[in-house]
């Protein structure tokens, strides 16, 4: 009941946002996107009169560092967005994104900082390219033999993937630095009108921005790419591949390039993780991290861009924004150590009772309501 | 001679599911492949269409050997293909589908006219085209492959079962478009388990039995064989 109500809410919302004559969405999205990038200035708060500090629910957290709060929340976000391509539009179950991130990071960090065996001392933003490219040729080493099968091989191979590059970092003492880590990782460029470096220690704002902007772009070239023929050739392969084999569409090529253009974005995110962090090491790439930002994908609906965002964000966001809770409460509870138990129960839960996400996909719903056609016991036995 | 196979075998791991099958398809022609259930038919659509390997044998089409290609340029080489349990794509709607069917096709003109042509033949289908494959019934989704491999404007077309699962007036139907369909210029091989259909309406027909052809001749001396009277056709 509760389901039919709520489509018919969404779906609401949809057919008078698509009516809406295009200047006035265009000025919507503009507006939403000019808030995002007032989001983490003081001076909003206190010209909307929240009083900083004191108020557990506004929307700010008070815990920890805000605008630091959204950097971590638009990392999440661009990562739900990346793994959306390979999760959400090809239908490939990758468990090891992380994986990626961690190559992006890890890339950056020798290539440029002074401790680094390698003694490149490159600049911040040379390293960048080198790091996405790096990620992007190991998404196809990997996907390379995997993708030719069917069936769960990949969530296997990406699994062991994430974890042995997370178990190498920690052992090798060499290169890597095991778990001391590879401090000294330079900032990215610019020198604000006051002199001083626009990438600092302290200011988590400009690592926000810079985020919010990558984001930004990586959705406008997503989205372009979902409504083209390859978008349209991920659709068919996720729905059924064999359908897609007779329409004529190399399937195996399409998954390469979905995977691997994940696995991209997650190399830049991790490059820029590494720039804003100045120290990484292996405990920063933990399996759970690849869950969580799989978790995100399929509660925000896999196969929508806007429902990754929206789940990258609650995923991440909203834990740091209960941390005061416990303190309103006068016990002694953090709600973002329960981050995993939480989001582990809210995914179950939610393949119950709505499979196809909170923001879901067109298709995406219409697929589940077709599995669920399926599960019951078929007449017809399909013959060999 | 359109398509022709020699002495084709495939393995399924170590279970041998065809033992040697060799038939040929002549332009224009509607070839029957009857069988009973896991006599290897599908198996054999398979093979043609690209979708399993095969262990030893040759598939020549058009005159090339397509044995190792690949199922996507089987399709751009004119092999079309409804597939058993239709393979509709759930989330797409009946025009997604079908420009599915395009896929491989860039003149945009002819694909406007077959898809004209693919809703005059199956009515049903323009009265559906905003909802979504998932949703139609099975003769609908049936309809559906078929107009969706039309689409690709093959050589060939592959049709897995089109009876399967429909009521009898529908199996008229459908069989009465195949019939169409062929005489508008396309060369059809059909698999069916509706033997008296299938072999009332094609112009020749192979019965298969555990991975071997162990009959071949026109569709109206096979309706006639005693054995396969008997075998297929439920009558002594």
């Amino acid at each position: 009941m509760t389901a039919t109500v709520d489509k018919k809410r969404t779906a609401g919302f949809r057919s008078r946002w698509a009516a809406m004559p295009k200047q006035v969405r265009w000025a919507a999205i503009a507006a939403l996107i000019v808030l995002l990038y007032i989001l983490p200035n003081k001076w909003f708060y206190e010209y909307l009169g929240f009083p900083i500090g004191s108020d557990y629910f506004a929307f700010y957290t008070t815990r920890s560092d805000f605008a630091g709060v959204l950097f971590d929340t638009a990392v999440f976000v661009l990562l739900a967005v990346g793994l959306n391509v390979v999760v959400g539009f090809a239908g490939l179950l990758d468990l090891g994104y992380f994986g990626f991130y961690a190559l992006g990071a890890y890339t950056v960090a020798l290539l440029t900082s002074p401790e680094s065996r390698f003694g490149t001392n490159w600049p911040w933003l040379a390293a960048v390219p080198l790091a996405v490219m790096v990620a992007m040729v190991s998404g196809v080493i990997l996907g390379g033999p995997t993708l030719r099968l069917r069936g769960d091989y990949l969530a296997i191979v990406t699994l062991g993937f994430a974890e042995m590059i997370r178990l190498y970092a920690a052992r090798n003492e060499g290169v890597l630095q095991g778990q001391r880590g590879i401090p000294a990782i330079p900032h990215p460029p610019g020198t604000g009108s006051d002199g001083k470096p626009l990438f600092g220690v302290v200011d988590a704002r400009p690592y926000y921005w810079l985020m919010l902007t990558l984001i930004l772009i990586v959705l406008l070239l997503v989205r372009n790419l979902a409504n083209s023929r390859v978008g349209r050739a991920w659709v068919a392969i996720r729905e059924d591949e064999d359908a897609a084999e007779i329409m004529g569409v190399p399937t195996f090529k399409y998954k390469l390039w979905a995977f691997a253009i994940g696995a991209a974005v997650a190399g830049l995110t991790g490059a820029v993780f590494a720039g804003k962090q100045t120290f990484i090491n292996s405990d920063q790439f933990v399996l759970e991290s690849s869950i969580l930002v799989l978790a995100a994908v399929i509660l925000g609906g896999a196969g929508n861009i806007k429902g990754a965002i929206v789940g990258g964000a609650v995923t991440w966001y909203l834990p740091e924004w209960l941390r005061g809770i416990g303190d309103l409460l006068g016990v002694e509870f953090d709600a973002a150590e329960y981050r995993i138990l939480v989001f582990g129960l809210v995914v179950i839960v939610m393949m119950i009772f709505r499979p196809q996400g909170l923001v879901p996909n067109r298709r995406r719903a219409a697929e589940f309501a077709d599995r669920r056609k399926e599960a019951v016991p078929q007449e017809t036995v399909p013959n060999e | 001679m359109l398509l022709e196979i020699n002495d084709l075998t495939l393995l399924y791991g170590r279970i041998q599911a065809l033992h040697g099958i060799s038939l040929h398809v002549d332009e224009g022609e509607v070839v029957a492949l009857i069988g009973a259930n896991g006599a290897g038919k599908t198996t054999t659509m398979r093979a043609i269409s690209g979708l399993r390997p095969v262990a030893s044998g040759s598939i020549v089409f058009d005159g090339t050997d397509v044995t190792r290609m690949r199922a996507d340029l089987r399709v751009v080489r004119g092999i079309g293909q409804a597939p058993e349990g239709r393979g509709v794509f759930p989330g797409m709607t009946v025009v997604e589908n079908l420009e599915m069917g395009a896929y491989t096709r860039k003149d945009r003109s002819g694909v406007a006219e077959d898809m004209k042509m693919v809703m005059d033949l199956f009515p049903r289908l323009h009265e559906r085209r905003k909802q979504a494959g998932g949703t139609l019934s099975g003769g609908e989704q049936q309809m559906l492959a078929v107009g969706r491999a039309l689409m690709a404007r093959p050589k060939l077309l592959l049709l897995d079962e089109p009876s399967m699962g429909l009521a009898p007036m529908l199996i008229q139907q459908i069989f009465e478009i195949i019939t169409r369909i062929n005489e508008q210029g396309t060369t059809i091989l059909l698999v069916e388990q509706n033997a008296q259909q299938a072999l009332s309406r094609a112009h020749r027909g192979y019965v298969l039995e555990t991975g071997r052809i162990v009959k071949e001749g026109t569709g109206r001396d096979l309706l006639h064989d005693p054995a396969v009277k008997e075998a297929y056709l439920g009558v002594a």
